[in-house]
């Protein structure tokens, strides 16, 4: 997966607000091409600020930020966010165009590039996130909750940054509907090669789609390993106020009948069931 | 530390001890000092007894800071308007003729007049945001009666602003986040481009606004009809309690406009004849 | 017990839609039951909610056909407010329902609202906050506190106007997992100590399914099915047609009865699932294997 260097280093993070409160401190990690990353943690244990310090919205009050050998400090924020794309959680925070094209082209046509080019991006990233034609000259603010969100993921995908983190993106879906957003975002990782990067409380969907947990709590990184190896550790997760999923925490009570405190699917639970009682 | 309108004010401040009323009071009483004095020492008397209240409450003086460049331009602008835009006026006593600009001796003291008239109104106000939280101040206008459907605008209105504010960061952060660079723009690109924040600074509040409606419904709040006339029971004034220093102070400072009143009307206190700054300027300026 | 809701062939159109979001909805609640109510987006669920309060047609524009009464009285019998002391609902947005300046406040609010005097505040104020130990927080403005924090603020303002119905749409939704619990703590107390009937729209169902007397799953505008939350789960094959996925361990038992390997009724919470999973796997080993049972560590 990783080849040389990582395409993300953060070393030694630290980013206080401008009152004066410590949002992070210390942070030390190496992002990958290829990876599919959670980041988890309470509200206010330092997610969104670590994001957007990885695309340059924010820059390190000490520590470096370097990307695809870029460090953030020295680099305009009109470079960086070609790297790394962040979507924000809610659309109407980006959404200001009257019509989803001009809104998807908006990115392209601010990085100065060419119509024709901009055409091909914006079809290409409508296409990508399941965008129908019909909606090209649709009004965001008239569409549902789902619809903006992907029309705010294509609109950063047309920039085509390598890594995408999209924050909270199933938040107020329903099951069908996150599965949908999960599952273009996960082609985008095996197909296209994009690193992905999520936030999320929901922790099913990161069981079922993530490699990676990075575990935040009071602007640290606590945890940071593979999925089923943080799911395993469930004292730790509840001092940042999390639990591992349903289908997890039945394997770790039943962990003295043979179960694997690490299972993170349904599937691999009845696997281990017909294994145990043979 | 607890958050004013405007600034920190320490746990310990003995601002506290005082109703909110009483701030409020304070506010609009003193604010009319100014209007009074027409000599810029008293003026400048005044403001510096609102500094010694400032500090004595345990105010970061550091935020006065913030105040001097608006001070700085606030004088500039009044000198500029009434000496250079004031027109000619023969009967004035001329004091210097820059190309044709005629800089007059009245002009200049007149300018200097309302300069330290606005100051302290100013300074009031100011030392009134920065030791109020947001309940003092609908405290302070519940108990004077306001109809509930003010103090409570006023208090969203507070509210929203705050909201709106972070909203408005966010959205810079989503344009930049996509490519936007107005770095080394002109300011009519800047203007322009203004429009993109205001629609979705916009649709939030919209949203919110729906949302807010429900919610005020929900909590049995109605906006016309019988039930809108409902006694309230101000639950929210219990936690102050009108007290005797509350007394002292208020009559203070009422007795002080009504002695300053009469010093002035009857009296002909403060006047600019004899005001010890203005006379000086003269001489040397003459 | 008299049904304390009832609504009869109740249909709702949006003025600017062109189907209607509820389609012939007949239900009847009675008092001191806990229903929850799923189903996808779209499916009608926050409407639901709102005719029950009369937010629809109070505050919404549309077509209304049939009838929603509350205690007896249609909906839009009520004057202004009055339907407010009886059903009372939590949103799901913390941010957008505080509707004032520090928790104290906030609590207070609904309560001044009602023409309650300052007695009755108090005696209700202490309540609510046993209720919810929300007492530490009482001077904070809502910028200072979480959005767990401030649902369990939402919470204690509706329960201090005692209404008899709650109503509570995705209150959980923009929590993350332990204020979610503790949401549902503070219900799990109440549903204990007073004879609330209480609805809950959720898409999290973890946390709902222990709580729930009654299930109800909304589809397209119509209720597909409405049963005792046992009975309910013993159409997974349903829920899932639908668009809800059952939580964890619900689902593994789903799978293993699919298997053959289960029979019986599905369990509802994770130490049911436990449970049911030793006495499987105890039951099965016997007569396999009879000296691996000791030898398990």
């Amino acid at each position: 997966m990783s080849e040389g260097q990582a395409f993300i280093q953060v070393k030694d993070l630290s980013y206080c607000y401008p009152d004066g409160s410590q949002a992070l401190s210390n942070i030390n990690l190496d992002i990958s091409k290829g990876e599919f990353i959670a980041l988890i943690g309470q509200n206010g244990s330092g997610k969104t600020t670590l994001s957007k310090c990885l695309n340059g919205l924010f820059k390190p009050t000490s520590g470096d930020v370097i990307v695809d050998g870029l460090n953030s400090k020295d680099t305009p924020i009109v470079q960086m966010v070609r790297r790394v794309g962040y979507v924000f959680q809610n659309p109407d925070h980006q959404l200001f165009n009257s019509n989803c094209w001009d809104e998807i082209a908006y990115g392209p046509r601010n990085i100065l590039l060419p119509e024709e080019e901009v055409k091909v991006r914006v079809e290409e990233a409508a296409l990508v996130v399941g965008l129908p034609e019909l909606y090209f000259t649709e009004h965001p603010f008239f569409l549902t909750k789902g619809l903006r969100q992907r029309v705010a993921i294509a609109s950063i995908l047309a920039l085509r940054p390598h890594v995408i983190i999209v924050d909270e993106p199933t938040t107020g879906q329903d099951v069908r509907q996150s599965f949908e957003i999960m599952d273009f975002l996960k082609d985008l990782n095996e197909k296209h090669g994009h690193t992905i990067m999520i936030i999320t409380h929901d922790m099913p969907i990161v069981a079922q789609y993530t490699r990676r947990v990075i575990v935040m709590g009071m602007g640290q990184v606590i945890i940071d390993d593979s999925t089923s190896e943080v799911f395993k550790q469930a004292d730790i997760l509840a001092q940042t106020f999390l639990e591992p999923p349903q289908i997890t925490q039945l394997a770790q009570l039943a962990r003295r009948l043979g179960f694997d405190p690490g299972t993170l699917s349904v599937d691999e639970m009845v696997q281990q069931f017909k294994c145990i009682a043979m | 530390m607890n958050k004013t309108l405007l600034g920190y004010v320490p746990n310990e401040s003995p601002i506290y001890a005082i109703h909110p009323f009483v701030k409020l009071f304070f506010l609009l009483v003193v604010s009319l000092f100014p209007l009074l004095f027409a000599a810029p020492d008293w003026n400048i008397v005044l403001m510096l007894v609102i500094v010694a209240a400032m500090w004595y409450s345990r105010v970061n003086m550091k935020t006065l800071r913030l105040y001097v460049p608006v001070a700085i331009s606030m004088g500039s602008i009044i000198l500029l308007s009434y000496t250079v835009l004031g027109g000619i006026h023969p009967e004035y006593q001329l004091l210097v003729n820059l190309g044709g600009v005629h800089i007059y001796w009245e002009r200049v003291r007149d300018a200097i007049v309302v300069y330290f008239r606005i100051l302290p109104m100013i300074f009031t106000m100011v030392f009134f945001l920065t030791t109020s939280r947001e309940r003092d101040l609908i405290v302070a206008m519940r108990s004077i009666r306001m109809p509930f459907v003010v103090t409570y605008v006023f208090a969203m209105a507070l509210r929203s602003a705050g909201m709106v504010l972070e909203d408005f960061q966010i959205v810079r952060q989503a344009e930049q986040a996509r490519g936007f660079d107005s770095e080394g723009k002109s300011i009519a690109y800047k203007v322009r481009k203004y429009v993109m924040y205001m629609i979705p600074l916009f649709a939030l509040s919209l949203r919110r606004s729906e949302e807010f409606t429900n919610a005020l419904v929900a909590r049995g709040y109605a906006f016309t009809g019988e039930a809108s006339r409902v006694k309230r029971a101000d639950y929210v004034l219990t936690h102050y309690r009108f007290r005797t220093l509350d007394l002292v102070l208020t009559a203070i400072i009422g007795l002080s406009f009504v002695v300053l009143l009469v010093l002035h009307y009857s009296f002909h206190f403060f006047a600019l004849e004899d005001s010890w700054i203005i006379n000086g300027l003269k001489q040397i300026l003459i | 017990m008299s049904a304390i809701i009832e609504i009869e062939d109740y249909s709702w159109q949006y003025l600017d839609s062109s189907v209607p979001a509820l389609n012939n909805i007949s239900l009847s609640i009675e008092e001191g039951t806990f229903v929850g109510v799923i189903g996808p987006n779209g499916s009608g669920k926050t409407t639901l909610a709102y005719s029950m309060d009369g937010l629809i047609p109070g505050q919404y524009h549309g077509i209304k056909n049939g009838t929603v009464k509350i205690l007896g009285r249609e909906v839009e019998e009520y004057p202004q407010g009055e339907l407010q002391q009886q059903v009372g609902v939590v949103f799901s947005d913390p941010e957008s329902q505080f509707t004032a300046m520090t928790v104290e406040d906030e609590l207070v609010f609904g309560m001044e609202n009602l023409g309650m005097t300052i007695p009755e505040i108090r005696e209700c104020l202490e309540w609510v906050l046993n209720l919810t130990n929300l007492g530490p927080l009482l001077n904070k403005p809502p910028y200072e506190i979480s959005g767990g924090q401030k649902q369990q603020v939402a919470l204690a303002a509706v329960l201090a106007m005692t209404p008899k119905v709650l109503i509570l749409d995705e209150p959980t939704s923009m929590l993350d997992p332990l204020s979610r619990r503790r949401v549902f703590d503070v219900l799990d107390r109440l549903t204990r100590e007073q004879k609330n009937t209480i609805i809950v729209i959720e898409h999290s169902l973890e946390n709902l399914i222990p709580l729930a007397d009654r299930m109800i799953l909304l589809s397209d505008g119509q209720i597909v099915l409405d049963a005792g939350t046992r009975a309910f789960f013993q159409h997974v094959d349903l829920l899932l047609e639908k668009g809800i996925s059952p939580p964890g361990a619900m689902r593994c038992f789903y799978e293993l009865s699919r298997a053959g390997i289960y029979k019986g009724s599905l369990p509802l919470t994770v130490d049911e699932a436990y449970e049911k999973l030793t006495k499987l796997l105890v039951g099965r080993k016997r007569p396999a294997n009879p000296q691996r049972e000791g030898s398990q560590a």
